[in-house]
């Protein structure tokens, strides 16, 4: 059963001579348990293909379902709900509040929503990402990588049954880009979740179980 | 409250900044309301004490009890359950040493509105009065011989009472006879009936005379008619609600800057899927925890500074007012916080991320 569907999906902005068609009518589905990968250069559409797939941009036409659910028939609050509680984002500019510490930034989920990880779960994530040492520290005494694994542990940290990452491992070395993907692997197959990663890193497509590449608004799948 | 906590936690001196601020204004709203009260007692206490529910004037005296005249037999047109005679008239008195404005009331030894004795003697002998104890603070004590502006009788103070001011003049207690010898000289015997008032306590106003020539007036408009008492009141009220508008705004401005500032960590929390309303719900704590401390550090300062002023300053703290005004503070600075709350709630998650 597919937990995310795109039905004849269009974007465009603007409108006139003025207009792009970001991303052409597209069909998607991905199921449980996929680690699927998206592919393109830069401006090819992958990032809208990203926030239209997890509700925080509305498609000019056709039907995006999560779970079952058409976005198109719920208003802003319930989309807001369903990020909450189904989606882990993971953006491109790793944005974590200043004001709050490592600890309190996945500290903030359990404020707002149920059936996040266990204490268990958590040390086992804080050791995976290599970021236990860090949880006093605030964003700003990070340095670009610690922070975007940061931004990684507060995506898996509300077990989401979508996980969207755009360039998860733009700020990281290899080594760790390469780990990042293994921990995401894991994440995807242990709790079968859907995750899609955006990348241009053609290095990390050997993790995934499906790939695609973007070109121009036109989605193909070439794995 | 988590984030609103941890938001003031890291950046100390951004909040304290605000409380300094909020703290300003309720010490100076605290203590505007406390000279205002402070005010109002020097004009009404005397009359307060009396605990009355009107006064009887002529009609023609329009509500000046000082332009008033009626002689002692109209007590017979009354019908209330207490009645007082009172004369009253303004004098300038001194000791030797000092000098100030007084206001001599006249009145009968037996009935309600003779004042309580707290130190020394009831008046017996002729020229014997009570004085008010804001007299003591300018020196003057029991035995004190007083000489009078307008007349040459010498009075003497044989006893002091509290709450005694009227019309902001400390109020020298005296009998009838005392009273039209110094308004009336060698014509106090022809004079003997003259009064300036009836004060009454009456369940009913409507029923207490029937003489069209007198009227009955309420305490609280008697007090509110007394010169300049309703223009002053009316002064400091304005500069203190005033206040109340300058915190919204003070509280609304900074809100807003820092809520400016944070628009696209607010837009990272709304695409993670977290609700307008818990937001804006941390927003409206932290302004009320800043508030909060704000009046309450206002609040104490005020009373610090109460301890340490001197006497002769007017200011008298009513508490139940300062809660009052430290509330509607609080609230106010709630209003201007939701300013912030819209810019919140219309931030849209795409942009901030910049997706
Ligand atoms: N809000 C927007 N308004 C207008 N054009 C946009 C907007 N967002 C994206 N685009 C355009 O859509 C195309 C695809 O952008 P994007 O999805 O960000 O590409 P990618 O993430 O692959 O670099 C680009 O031509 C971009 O300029
Ligand atoms: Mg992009």
């Amino acid at each position: 059963m597919a937990v995310l569907e795109l039905k004849q999906v269009k974007k465009t902005f603007g409108s006139g001579h003025k207009e792009i068609e970001a991303m052409k009518v597209t069909d998607f589905s991905a199921d449980r348990g996929e680690l699927i990968a998206i592919i393109g250069p830069s401006g090819s559409g992958k990032s809208t293909f990203l926030t239209i797939v997890g509700g925080l941009l509305t498609p000019t036409s056709g039907a995006v379902i999560i779970n079952d659910k058409n976005l198109a028939d719920l208003n802003e609050k319930e989309r807001s709900k369903i990020r909450l509680k189904e989606i882990g984002f993971i953006l491109q500019a790793s944005n974590l509040i200043p004001f709050l510490t490592v600890a309190n930034q996945l500290k903030l989920l359990d404020q707002v929503k149920k059936d996040n990880m266990t204490k268990k779960q958590l040390e086992e994530l804080y050791e995976d990402l290599g970021i236990g040492d860090l949880r006093t520290k605030y964003p700003a005494d990070l340095s670009g990588g610690e922070r975007q694994r940061v931004a990684i542990a507060k995506a898996l940290y509300s077990n989401p049954s979508i996980i969207l990452a755009d360039e998860p491992t733009a700020s990281l070395d290899s080594d760790r880009a390469y780990e990042v993907m293994e921990l995401l692997k894991n994440e995807t197959k242990n709790k079968n979740t859907t995750t899609i990663v955006v990348t241009h890193d053609i290095r990390l497509v050997g993790y995934c179980d499906k790939v695609y590449k973007m070109t121009d608004g036109v989605l193909v799948q070439e794995k | 409250m988590f984030l609103a906590l941890n938001e003031i936690k890291k950046n100390k001196l951004r909040f304290t900044l605000i409380i300094g601020v909020l703290m300003l204004v309720s010490y100076l709203v605290f203590f505007l309301s406390g000279l205002a009260t402070g005010l109002e007692n020097l004009n009404r206490e005397s009359v307060d004490k009396w605990k009355a529910t009107a006064i009887i004037l002529t009609e023609e005296s329009d509500k000046s009890m000082y332009q008033s005249s009626l002689a002692i037999e109209d007590v017979n047109e009354i019908d209330a359950e207490e009645i007082a005679v009172i004369g009253q008239i303004n004098a300038v008195a001194g000791n030797g040493d000092s000098k100030t404005n007084v206001s001599i009331f006249g009145i009968n030894k037996d009935e309600f509105i003779m004042p309580k004795v707290t130190e020394g003697e009831v008046f017996v002998d002729d020229n014997e009065v009570i004085a008010s104890d804001a007299l003591k603070e300018d020196g003057f004590k029991v035995g004190d011989e007083l000489h009078l502006s307008s007349s040459g009788e010498v009075l003497k103070i044989v006893g002091f009472t509290d709450n005694a001011r009227f019309n902001a003049a400390p109020v020298l207690y005296g009998d009838l006879a005392t009273f039209h010898r110094v308004k009336f000289g060698e014509a106090a015997e022809a004079n003997k009936e003259s009064i300036n008032g009836i004060v009454v306590r009456a369940d009913e106003l409507t029923a207490i005379t029937k003489n069209d020539s007198l009227e009955s007036i309420e305490i609280e408009t008697f007090i509110r008619n007394l010169p300049g008492y309703t223009e002053q009141n009316l002064t400091l009220n304005f500069m203190i609600y005033f206040l109340f508008g300058i915190s919204a705004v003070i509280v609304a401005i900074f809100l807003y800057v820092l809520t400016v500032q944070k628009i696209s960590m607010f837009g990272v929390m709304k695409a993670q899927g977290i609700s307008n309303s818990y937001l804006s719900r941390s927003v409206i704590a932290q302004t009320f925890i800043l508030a909060a401390i704000g009046v309450a550090v206002g609040f104490v300062l005020t009373l610090i500074t109460a301890a340490f002023l001197p006497s002769a300053v007017p200011v008298a703290f009513d508490l139940v007012t300062m809660l009052i005004y430290g509330l509607v503070l609080i609230v106010v600075a709630i209003l201007g916080a939701v300013f912030s709350v819209l810019t919140i709630v219309r931030i849209d998650p795409l942009k901030a991320i910049g997706g």
